[in-house]
């Protein structure tokens, strides 16, 4: 392993280096910038593959961990990987450079912005993954919104400045409660123990009183269940995901709907223990909510982006009851689930995208037939759609066996109602690819659905590649998750019950100070 | 006690003076020597600045004393009359302003600031901020062919006065009851259930009123939009920025002791609070509706006299400190780049101006967009961590609910802040709005605003260092 060279680093900012290189190149010289931006994101992701290689695994702890002082009292640059964040960290850094590439020919306006934002947002999403400091990990999810905020504001489509700032404000609402929740934590932690500190282990080692707990919950929870996004607060998802171009769609669901998920797997969950067992029913049924909802809703879209972007919330929805069942086979199952959705959702974006580019509609009564012109594509898409509707052999099968297996150790109701997502993914997957590439030609005439071409194929093989790989394999990756896992079960079931209160800071003049004592 | 202590005042009176001076000999209304005066003066007043730093310097007895809280500020109003200065070059002559009377007044105004912030005597503070006052009232008047300019400074000089009577009768008040003129031995005797006496406490209440008028503190607001938008745009700046500051640190200075130990507290804690609330979503939601920049970023300014009074309310100096500075940058940029955009004659601040700057000048646009995302907090600008230090201070003194009602106030003004890069980059332009090109003084000061609102974002450590340093905090 190599210990000295701070890899982590060098991946998280890689790519803001090479949209500061950006900068200084013309933006008349299209070529020269879309090759800058491609490179820098593929040298972001070669260097990410040395964390999978040189990660070993078997403590559960975070490996790769670069600490430095950074603002002093507790606001340290401090960075790790672990099995739970490590394949979010490669998956962000694989569908990167597809995502940039994917846009060469349906981004010509403002090229040199676009590839600037894209590379900003993959710093924020990979640094989101690795922080091992709230502070730290609050900076990079608020600092993510501005680059997306610009991604659908600047190149998205009609409503694209409703969506944007929708997306925006719902983000920011909770994230902002969930600052002040960052707040009372960094104050009872120095009010108990006399230091400042926001390094995730440290929190994670004090028991908090239930009451604390639960506001604390509360703030975080809203801030992560916004961003997955769970039913009722899923709204401003299928608009942000409709005018989104591409490139923006598909790192939105692929990466920025996982860092709910990821927000209560590191912090909701593991900082407020009981707090999420209370809560861990309310949310299980309202994650279930979402997965009928979605799917329900995905049945009657008319169009191709709106459907898949009421499959993810559906699916989120399953991720989310995996994870509120709060035991090991369905966290791992969600886990995997996460990154099933992000490859299979990312390639359905993709080829939504790619249909656009050739007709510029997204209509579903606009296509038909689709098949016959472009047989190549048509096989892909299939694999992508068997890959989200969790067809066995391909990686979404995993994902979804675990999940489900999971599930039923914690509730065998919502189980059985949960299991509807196989039937309705199924359902509006198979029938929009009926829709779409069977039948007969829309408009024989018509001879703008060309099949791929050669960076087309470039974009969607390796993903597809993945997809049957992670189906197959699934062992390569679910053992260098088991230990962290195994980690984060046992933190939150092994607290004992609370023996003394940390309690949200009174006035300083009434309130004598309350002791918390560290475990470990 | 050494005369040295009045050494950074005097540079700036004395340039004052030069600069009125010379500015009576001129024949050419647009000349640039009293702008090099002053400057010259200013680096003067720093060079002293920096040079009493942790020398506990003090004169008249100790009713000036250059303490580090003192010197910061100090440094922080040189450096913005600074900007000022750089900003008018081309703009004064533009928009057919004296660039002499506003140098001389601007170092005058610097004057009563240091003033200010110098001395925890009543009287001594009501002399600067009298001084300031008069300066700052000339100063929005200064563009004499605009009624707005004009009726700015007459607005701002009638409110200013009542707020003056109000100051000096509150004094009155204090000084009867107490004998005493020291911010802290005044208000210190025990007399009643709630800890001052009636008139001493009468008196406070008078003398918040008359401070909370000058940094436009909700409900004494009213003024303060209208000479924001009227003042001349480098003037604005320097009005959104200094005197806040200036006000702000007397505050800090009296209230802390009463908020800290008095029993008062139970009265005046509460009502700074509620105005703090007050004046963050006044501020917020009035700017909501603007349809020129420049009088949006004079209600997201009263906004931000919230956010400040949250420090105060806290009792956290160094965090109220480091707002300030990191709010001058970011606030001196976003008005820098409404100067850039003023043409001869006419300012362009509607949102139609901006229409499309993403795309006509997509440095100008990128800079201001900066400045923007800073002042609605995002990381990881300067603004994210001012306002990340005040409010976890608030927090840190149990003010939770405060703290939480003014991260929701930010997500209203994210909401405004965010429609002019909307207008900027995602809309196309209708109107051909002709920016100057030639501007390199100013261009240096938005460039080092932005140097400013990313290095405090990211790096702050020696400032920060130097701020804990001036409150005895360890680091």
């Amino acid at each position: 392993m190599i210990s000295n060279v701070p890899i982590i680093s060098f991946v998280t900012f890689l790519p803001l280096a090479g949209a500061i290189l950006l900068i200084f190149i013309r933006s008349e010289s299209v070529k020269t910038v879309r090759a800058v931006a491609l490179a820098a994101a593929l040298l972001t992701f070669a260097t990410s593959l040395a964390l999978f290689f040189g990660f070993n695994g078997a403590s559960g702890l975070p490996e790769f961990v670069e600490r430095a002082s950074w603002l002093g009292r507790g606001l340290d640059y401090h960075v790790g990987i672990d099995g739970i964040s490590l394949f979010l960290v490669l998956l962000a850094a694989f569908l990167t450079p597809l995502a940039l590439l994917s846009s060469w020919r349906a981004i010509d306006d403002r090229v040199k912005e676009f590839s600037f934002f894209m590379l900003l947002l993959e710093t924020g999403m990979i640094g989101v993954f690795v922080s091992l400091n709230l502070f730290l990990f609050y900076v990079f999810w608020e600092a993510m919104l501005i680059p997306m905020y610009f991604l659908i504001g600047i190149w998205g489509g009609h409503r694209r400045i409703y969506a944007t700032m929708k997306f925006v404000l719902f983000t920011m609402f909770g994230s902002l409660l969930m600052l002040v929740g960052i707040f009372v934590l960094y104050a009872a932690y120095h009010k108990a123990t006399g230091i400042y500190s926001l390094a995730l282990a440290d929190l994670a080692a004090i028991s908090l009183s239930p009451a604390f707990q639960t506001w604390l919950f509360l703030a975080f929870g809203l801030a992560f269940a916004i961003k997955i996004p769970l039913f009722p607060l899923h709204t401003w998802l299928p608009d942000a995901h409709v005018e989104a171009p591409t490139a923006g769609s598909v790192l939105l669901a692929a990466i920025l709907l996982k860092m709910g998920a990821y927000g209560f797997v590191r912090l909701g969950i593991p900082l407020f223990p009981q707090a999420a067992a209370t809560f861990a029913p309310a949310l299980s049924i309202l994650a279930t909510i979402g997965i009928i909802y979605g799917g329900l809703m995905a049945l009657v879209q008319k169009d191709m982006k709106s459907l898949v972007a009421y499959s993810s919330v559906s699916h989120m929805g399953l991720i989310m009851l995996a994870v509120f069942s709060l035991n090991f086979v369905a966290t791992e199952g969600a886990l995997y689930q996460m990154l099933n959705h992000g490859l299979s959702t990312g390639a359905l974006f993709l080829c939504v995208g790619i249909l656009y580019e050739r007709t510029h509609t997204r209509l579903i009564k606009d296509y038909g037939g689709a098949a016959a012109r472009m047989p190549v594509f048509a096989g892909l898409f299939l694999v992508t759609m068997l890959s989200s509707a969790g067809l066995p052999g391909l990686n979404g099968f995993v994902g979804e066996i675990l999940c489900f297996f999971g599930i039923f150790a914690a509730n065998k109701v919502l189980t059985a109602l949960a299991v509807s997502t196989v039937i309705l993914s199924a359902a509006y997957l198979l029938w929009l690819y009926k829709r779409v590439m069977h039948g007969p030609l829309k408009d024989p005439e018509d001879k703008r659905l060309r099949d791929l071409d050669g960076r087309e194929l470039i974009i969607l093989v390796p993903i597809i590649v993945l997809i049957v790989f992670m189906g197959l394999f699934p062992g390569t990756i679910l053992r260098k998750m088991d230990a962290s896992i195994a980690r984060y079960i046992e933190s939150f079931r092994n607290k004992p019950p609370v023996a003394m209160t940390l309690n949200v800071p009174g006035r300083p003049a009434q309130e004598a100070t309350t002791v918390a004592e560290l475990e470990r | 006690m050494t005369f040295m202590a009045l050494a950074p005042l005097l540079a700036v009176v004395a340039g004052a003076l030069i600069v009125l001076l010379i500015e009576a000999f001129l024949k050419q209304k647009d000349h640039e020597l009293p702008a090099t005066v002053a400057v010259v003066s200013l680096f003067a007043a720093a060079f002293f600045t920096v040079r009493s730093w942790r020398l506990e310097l003090g004169y008249f007895g100790g009713r000036l004393a250059l303490d580090p809280l003192a010197l910061l500020l100090m440094a922080v109003f040189v450096l913005i009359a600074a900007f000022v200065v750089l900003m008018s070059l081309k703009y004064a002559s533009r928009q057919d302003i004296n660039l002499g009377q506003l140098c001389g007044l601007l170092l005058l105004a610097v004057a009563g600031l240091m003033i200010m912030v110098s001395s925890t005597d009543w009287l001594v503070v009501f002399l600067g901020l009298e001084v300031l006052s008069v300066a700052s009232y000339a100063l929005t008047g200064l563009k004499r062919n605009d009624r707005a300019s004009a009726e700015a400074a007459a607005k701002y000089f009638l409110m200013g006065s009542f707020a003056g009577a109000f100051f000096v009768f509150g004094l009155a008040l204090i000084f009867g009851t107490s004998g005493n003129l020291d911010f802290a031995a005044s208000l210190s005797q025990v007399a009643s259930p709630y800890g001052l006496p009636v008139a001493s406490a009468v008196g406070l209440g008078l003398i918040l009123t008359a401070f909370f008028f000058k940094i436009a503190i909700v409900p004494f607001h009213m003024w303060a939009p209208d000479v924001y938008e009227g003042a001349p745009t480098p003037v604005t700046a320097f009005l959104t920025i200094a005197p806040k500051a200036a006000g702000l640190v007397v505050l800090f200075r009296v209230l802390v002791p009463v908020l800290g130990h008095s029993p008062s507290a139970v009265i005046i804690g509460p009502a700074v609070s509620v105005a703090a609330v007050l004046t963050m979503f006044v501020g917020n939601l009035a700017a909501l509706r603007q349809k020129s920049v420049k009088r949006l970023l004079a209600y997201s300014a009263i906004a931000h006299s919230g956010y400040l009074l949250v420090a105060v309310v806290a009792g956290d100096g160094p965090s109220l400190v480091f707002y300030l500075i990191a709010y001058m940058f970011m606030n001196a940029g976003a008005f820098g780049v409404l100067v850039a955009m003023s043409g001869k004659g006419v300012e362009h601040t509607s949102f139609d101006d901006f229409a499309g700057l993403g795309r006509r000048k997509p440095w100008l646009a990128a800079s201001l967009s900066v400045f923007l995302l800073s002042l609605a907090g995002f990381p990881p600008t300067a603004g994210f961590l001012a306002k990340f230090y005040v409010f976890s201070a608030a927090v840190r003194e149990g003010h939770v609910l405060l703290a939480v009602a003014a991260v929701l106030a930010s997500l209203v003004s994210v909401a405004y802040y965010l429609k002019i890069i909307v207008v900027m980059y995602m809309q196309d332009a209708e109107t051909d709005v002709v920016v100057e090109q030639e501007n390199p003084a100013l261009y240096l000061v938005i460039f080092l605003c932005l140097f400013g609102t990313v290095q405090l974002g990211l790096w702050p450590g020696n400032l920060l260092l130097l701020i804990r340093q001036a409150f005895f905090v360890p680091f």
